[in-house]
């Protein structure tokens, strides 16, 4: 799923100076599995954006609201006409229900309340890590399942680098080299002669380097 | 610096304060200001209530929960707890002092651990000032920094 975390409040107080009328619009899909961005974490921002401004001597009128997505125009439709009643639309969805309200709803003066941050799974209660770097050109097959991509620093094709110390890479003793992981998973799958394969140059332009992506699916098409 | 005028809210389950806040003020215990809000258990309450209650005016904000074990709805007293964390990080973001919300476990049925839970909040709003005042706001900046 889409991982995001909540922006500080002071950065959210301050891109919020001048706004009288405000919507918190939260989303029921991936943030709010991962606790950013559902009816909760709506409840709790409107109470704390309410708070601040009132400690800053002034007053805010908060209307909250939550959507089943914000990445569908179907349920972005009230928001078209409602939309229009807020100086802001402070939308807790990822970057994409941002865009995508922006896109969507002329007139409508949107802000994100979150930094969405990666494609992670959850690994146990409140803990999230990456898993996938969306990057076009999977190579799962080739590496046990495993992403190094995503999961190694420097998102080697033929890892590991020198840096890889006793199974930890170089950044952070905390993070486990993924190449390390790879060549142990293959073992244990016994396809360790996959390790000989030269996996060539990537060609990035899946990854978002050739320009935004687009998917088309003719058969769902009208 | 003076409590009058303070207002201090106390979440408070039914096991833990049973007497009720009038026969308190009446016996003369309780520091002026303080005001109960009895729920069926703490952990029924979650941060937006505690915020709410710092919003509508209140200087500081206590949650009066069962004892670890002796919880009767098991873990009710330990998210209440949470949730109390989870308030002070957002305080702290808002610049506000820590010491304005706190979590106390008292033994079920007893009503002096509340009360005393009520005193020590109202010794705090004393010494930190009134939230919403000029010279408590120096303070509290000073603190957060």
């Amino acid at each position: 799923m889409i991982i995001a975390e909540r922006k500080p409040l002071p950065e959210l107080i301050e891109m919020l100076a001048g706004v009288e009328r405000l919507l918190i619009l939260g989303c029921r899909g991936c943030v709010a599995v991962c606790s950013a961005g559902g009816d909760k974490e709506v409840s709790v921002l409107a109470t704390a954006l309410r708070l601040g401004r009132k400690l800053a001597g002034g007053t805010i009128e908060i209307d909250e609201d939550t959507y089943v997505r914000q990445c569908d125009p179907e349920y972005l439709e009230p928001l078209k006409t409602k939309g229009k009643d807020y100086d802001a639309v402070l939308s807790i969805a990822c970057g994409v229900g941002v865009n995508f309200i922006a896109d969507c709803c002329p007139g409508v003066r949107v802000m994100p309340g979150l930094n969405t941050t990666f494609y992670g799974a959850n690994l146990g209660s409140g803990e999230w890590a990456e898993k996938c770097a969306g990057c076009g050109a999977c190579v799962l097959h080739l590496t046990g399942g495993l992403c190094p991509v995503a999961r190694c620093a420097k998102s080697l094709s033929n890892g590991p680098c020198g840096g890889s110390v006793g199974g930890r890479c170089e950044i952070d003793p905390d993070v486990a080299c993924v190449w390390h992981q790879i060549h142990d998973k293959l073992r244990e799958l016994k396809q360790a002669e996959r390790l000989g394969e030269i996996m060539p140059i990537r060609d990035w332009r899946p990854a978002g380097h050739g320009g935004p992506r687009r998917r088309i699916k003719e058969d769902l098409r009208p | 610096m003076s409590t009058d005028g303070a207002k201090i809210v106390g979440f408070c389950c039914h096991y833990t304060a049973r007497v009720s806040e009038d026969a308190l003020r009446l016996a003369g215990v309780l520091p002026a200001g303080v005001r109960f809000e009895h729920v069926p258990c703490t952990g029924r309450v979650e941060v937006p209530a505690f915020l709410a209650a710092f919003e509508q005016g209140a200087d500081a904000v206590f949650v009066v929960g069962c004892e670890e074990g002796s919880c009767h709805n098991l873990s009710g007293s330990q998210r209440a707890s949470k949730r109390v964390g989870q308030a002070k990080a957002i305080l702290k973001e808002l610049n506000v002092g820590l010491e304005r919300i706190e979590m106390f476990f008292v033994t079920r049925g007893e009503t002096e651990p509340v009360v005393a839970a009520a005193r020590e909040m109202s010794e705090r709003v004393g010494r930190l000032g009134q939230l919403y005042g000029e010279q408590a706001k120096v303070v509290e900046v000073e603190e957060a920094q």
